[in-house]
C-alpha cells in the first residue's frame, strides 16, 4: 500500500486534519511499523469508524461502519455455505443520501419499513457495486424516528440493462401483452396485472399492483420501477408509488445479436437472439423416450411417476453454446434438431436400429454440430449452474470473416 | 456459474504469470492474463504441429497448436480417455478446435507454466480458425480499450468500467492485471493484434474471378517460360500482358499460386513450378 492511499483511507474513516495524519502516519513508518498496520492504528486512535456514516459515503472496505437507515426492501434466503444451509436476509436500505443493498447473515427481525441504527457492519464490492454486510458482530437497534428518504431521479435504463434488485428505475416500452390476475399476498386478495413489454433492446415481464389501465400496443413511460428476479430473469414491478404515463412514441423490438455476458449477467430473458460456437453436446442429446402419460423423459422404460409405460421415441439437442464473452445452455426440439442436422427422427430410429445403438445419433450431432458456430433465438428458463435457452430457432451460421477481419483492422487503424 | 471459454491468443496466454487462487475450496482458479483476461476456460482454434505421448503407460498425450502469435500447449490427461484417442489419431499438419481448461504448473514459488487441458477436441475446416482468429481479436481489443478506459480513471473501479458496458468479467480482469502487471506494453498486444488480423486477410484475400482465371493462364506461361532455372518474373507478366492480363491482376495471381504451394521462387525474380 501507497503512503498516499494509506493516508486518504485514514481521511475517509476519521475527522482529522491531512497534515497531522500524515504527520503521525510517517512516524509509525520510520519506526517501521507496516503501513498496514500503522493505517489501522490511526483510524483507532482517532476514532475512526465511530462517526455515523450517510449512506452515500459508504465505500467498499469501508469496516466497522456506523450508520440509521430504513429498510426498503427484505427477502429471506436459503444459501449454502461450506456444506451447511444457512438463512440469510437480503434487501434495500436507504436514508437521504441514498440506498445500499444489504446483505444480513442472521436474522436481526428486520421488517420493510423499520428505521434502524446499524454499528458494525462492513461494505464490500458486489457486481461493481457497493453492498453492506450485517455479521453475527454487527449491532442493530430500531429506532422510534422516521428518516425521509432520497428523492434521487430514477435511472433511466433500456430493458436490456435491467438487473434484478434495482430499484427507482425509469424505462419506457410498449406493452405487448397484458392480463389481470388474482393473488394471495399474505391471505389478502389483490389484483395485479402482469404481462411482456419491449423497447427497442429487449422484451421483459412486469408487474403492476395497480390498475394503470394499461392496454396491449400502449406506449409507455415509468418512473420509479423496481426489478426483481421471476425464474432467473430480471422482471420490471411498479405500484402506486410508481408515475405511469402513455407516450406516443413508436416502440418495437427487433432481435438483434446479443454478447452472452449480457445474457448471463442479466440472467437471461425473452425472445433473445444470440450467436456462438457449440463447444459442447451434452450427454442427454440424441433419441429420448417420453412417459406417454406425463411427457417426462423416462429411463430405461420407466417414468419416476408411472413406473412402467411405453416410451415414446423423441429428438433432442442440449448443448453449450459459448461467444467468448458468456456461456448458455441451448435446447433444440425435434422440428430443429431435424434442422439442424438435416435428417429426420425416423431416419434416426432407424440408424439406430440397425447399428443396435442409440449412442450413433449422437456421435451423428457432434459430429455436424460441435465447434460449429451458431446463431440461436428463444427464450431462457431458470436452472442453478447455467442459463438455459430453449430455441424457437436456430441454425448454423458461417460469418464473413474476412470482412470482419477488414472492419477490425479498420477499426484499429492498421 | 459455468466459465466462459476465452479465445486467447498464445502470445498473450504465455505471457501471463498471474493466478489468483479462489478462497473457497472448490473455487475456480483464473489465470490473469497482462490484458486482464480472467481465464478458467479457453477455446483454441488453430494448426496442429504435433502430437506426442508422454505418459508412461501411453495414455497421456500432448499437442502443440500453433495460431498467428504462438504455441498453445495442449494436454489430454488420463481420466479422459475419449479426447486422448481423438487428438493421438490427429494429423499433423491439420486444423483443430479445443476446448479446455487452464493447466497451471507451479513448481515453485514465482514460476508459472501455463497449458490447457482439453475436455473436448474435433478436426476443424480453414474457416473455423479464421473465425476463431476474428474473435480472439475482437476479445483483445476490447481488453485493450478497456485497460485504456482505466487508465484514464483517477481511481479505476469495476463500477466505472461496467458502466461503460464493459462485461464483468473483462472489468474484473483488466483491474486484476493493473495491479499485478507493472509497466505493461499495451503497445505490443496491439502489435500483435494487427498481425493476427493481417494473418487472415493477406492469407485468405478473396481474388475476384478475374484472377482466378489468369492464375491458369499465368501458370501455363510459367511451365512454358521456366525450363531448368525457372521463369523470368518480368518475362512472365510481359507475356501476361500479352495475353491481355493487367500487370496488377498478373501479380496477384502469381502471388496466389505461391502461396497455394503450386509454383515457388528458386531465386529472387525467378518462377518455377513445384
Amino acid at each position: 500500500m501507497e503512503f498516499e492511499e494509506a493516508v486518504e483511507e485514514i481521511l475517509s474513516s476519521v475527522d482529522a486534519e491531512r497534515e497531522e495524519i500524515e504527520k503521525k502516519l510517517k512516524e509509525f513508518l520510520d519506526y517501521g511499523v507496516p503501513i498496514e498496520q500503522a493505517k489501522n492504528a490511526l483510524i483507532r486512535k482517532y476514532g475512526g469508524g465511530a462517526r455515523e456514516k450517510k449512506i452515500k459515503d459508504i465505500k467498499p472496505g469501508d469496516r466497522n461502519v456506523i450508520t440509521s437507515a430504513k429498510i426498503l426492501t427484505i427477502d429471506e434466503r436459503e444459501v449454502e455455505v461450506r456444506g451447511k444451509t444457512r438463512k440469510i436476509y437480503r434487501g434495500l436500505l436507504g436514508d437521504e443520501t441514498g440506498i445500499i443493498p444489504f446483505t444480513a447473515w442472521k436474522d436481526f427481525g428486520l421488517q420493510k419499513g423499520d428505521v434502524v441504527k446499524i454499528k458494525g457492519c462492513s461494505a464490500s464490492e458486489w457486481q461493481g457495486q457497493p453492498r453492506l454486510s450485517l455479521s453475527e458482530w454487527t449491532i442493530v437497534e430500531k429506532v422510534e424516528y422516521d428518516i425521509e428518504l432520497i428523492k434521487m431521479p430514477p435511472k433511466r435504463l433500456n430493458l436490456i440493462d435491467v438487473r434484478a434488485n434495482i430499484s427507482n428505475v425509469e424505462v419506457r416500452g410498449k406493452i405487448t401483452s397484458i392480463e389481470r390476475r388474482e393473488v394471495d399476498v399474505g391471505g389478502e386478495k389483490k389484483t395485479v396485472y402482469s404481462g411482456i413489454m419491449e423497447d427497442e433492446t429487449a422484451r421483459i415481464r412486469f408487474t403492476a399492483w395497480k390498475d394503470f389501465e394499461l392496454k396491449e400496443g400502449d406506449a409507455i413511460r415509468i418512473k420509479g420501477a423496481y426489478v426483481r428476479s421471476w425464474r432467473g430473469s430480471p422482471q420490471i414491478i411498479f405500484d402506486e408509488n410508481a408515475e405511469v404515463e402513455k407516450i406516443d412514441e413508436k416502440i418495437e423490438y427487433t432481435p438483434y445479436t446479443i454478447p452472452l455476458y449480457k445474457v448471463v449477467e442479466r440472467g437471461g430473458g425473452l425472445d433473445l437472439l444470440i450467436e456462438g460456437v457449440i463447444l459442447e453436446v451434452r450427454r442427454d442429446s440424441g433419441i429420448i423416450f417420453r412417459c406417454p402419460h406425463c411427457n417426462r423423459r423416462i429411463k430405461e422404460g420407466v417414468c419416476d411417476e408411472h413406473g412402467q409405460v411405453d416410451g415414446v421415441p423423441d429428438l433432442r439437442i442440449r448443448a453449450l453454446v459459448d461467444d467468448g464473452t458468456g456461456a448458455v445452455d441451448v435446447i433444440f426440439n425435434r422440428e430443429l434438431t431435424e434442422k439442424l442436422l438435416e435428417k429426420s427422427m425416423d431416419d434416426y430410429l432407424k440408424m439406430a436400429e440397425d447399428a443396435m445403438d442409440y449412442g450413433i445419433v449422437y456421435a451423428d450431432i457432434v459430429d455436424k454440430l460441435l465447434m460449429h458456430p451458431v446463431r440461436v433465438y428463444g427464450d431462457s428458463i431458470q436452472s442453478d449452474f447455467i442459463i438455459s435457452i430453449i430455441a424457437k430457432d436456430g441454425e448454423k451460421i458461417k460469418p464473413d470473416v474476412k470482412k470482419d477481419a477488414e472492419e477490425l483492422m479498420i477499426e484499429i487503424g492498421g | 456459474m459455468r466459465e466462459v471459454a476465452w479465445r486467447i491468443f498464445a502470445g498473450e496466454y504465455s505471457e501471463a504469470s498471474h493466478i489468483i487462487h479462489g478462497k473457497e475450496e472448490k473455487a475456480p482458479k483464473y489465470v490473469i492474463t497482462p490484458m486482464g483476461a480472467k481465464v478458467n476456460r479457453l477455446f483454441v482454434v488453430g494448426v496442429l504441429t504435433d502430437v506426442e505421448n508422454i505418459g508412461k503407460e501411453g495414455i497421456r498425450w500432448r499437442a502443440r497448436i500453433a495460431d498467428p502469435t504462438g504455441i498453445h500447449n495442449v494436454y489430454a490427461e488420463p481420466f479422459n480417455p475419449e479426447v486422448a484417442s481423438l487428438l493421438a489419431d490427429m494429423e499433423a499438419p491439420s486444423y483443430v478446435a479445443v476446448a479446455g481448461k487452464v493447466r497451471i504448473y507451479e513448481p515453485e514459488e514465482g514460476s508459472v507454466y501455463l497449458s490447457m487441458r482439453a475436455e473436448e477436441v474435433k478436426s476443424v475446416d480453414a474457416f473455423l480458425r479464421d473465425y476463431w482468429i476474428v474473435q480472439a481479436a475482437r476479445n483483445l481489443k476490447m481488453r485493450i480499450d478497456a485497460m485504456k478506459e482505466a487508465k484514464s480513471m483517477s481511481t479505476p473501479s469495476i463500477r466505472q468500467l461496467r458502466e461503460l458496458g464493459y462485461p464483468l468479467k473483462v472489468a474484473e480482469g483488466v483491474l486484476e492485471a493493473m495491479r499485478y502487471y507493472k509497466d505493461i506494453d499495451i503497445e505490443h498486444y496491439e502489435f500483435l493484434l494487427r498481425e493476427a488480423l493481417s494473418y487472415i486477410s493477406i492469407e485468405k484475400k478473396e481474388s475476384s474471378k478475374e484472377v482466378k482465371e489468369a492464375e491458369e493462364k499465368l501458370l501455363a506461361i510459367i511451365k512454358e517460360l521456366q525450363g531448368e532455372e525457372g521463369a523470368e518474373w518480368d518475362a512472365v507478366i510481359e507475356q501476361a500482358a500479352k495475353q491481355g492480363i493487367e500487370r496488377s491482376i498478373a501479380e496477384e495471381a502469381i502471388a496466389n499460386l505461391m502461396e497455394d504451394g503450386i509454383i515457388y521462387e528458386p531465386e529472387l525474380g525467378k518462377l518455377k513450378m513445384v
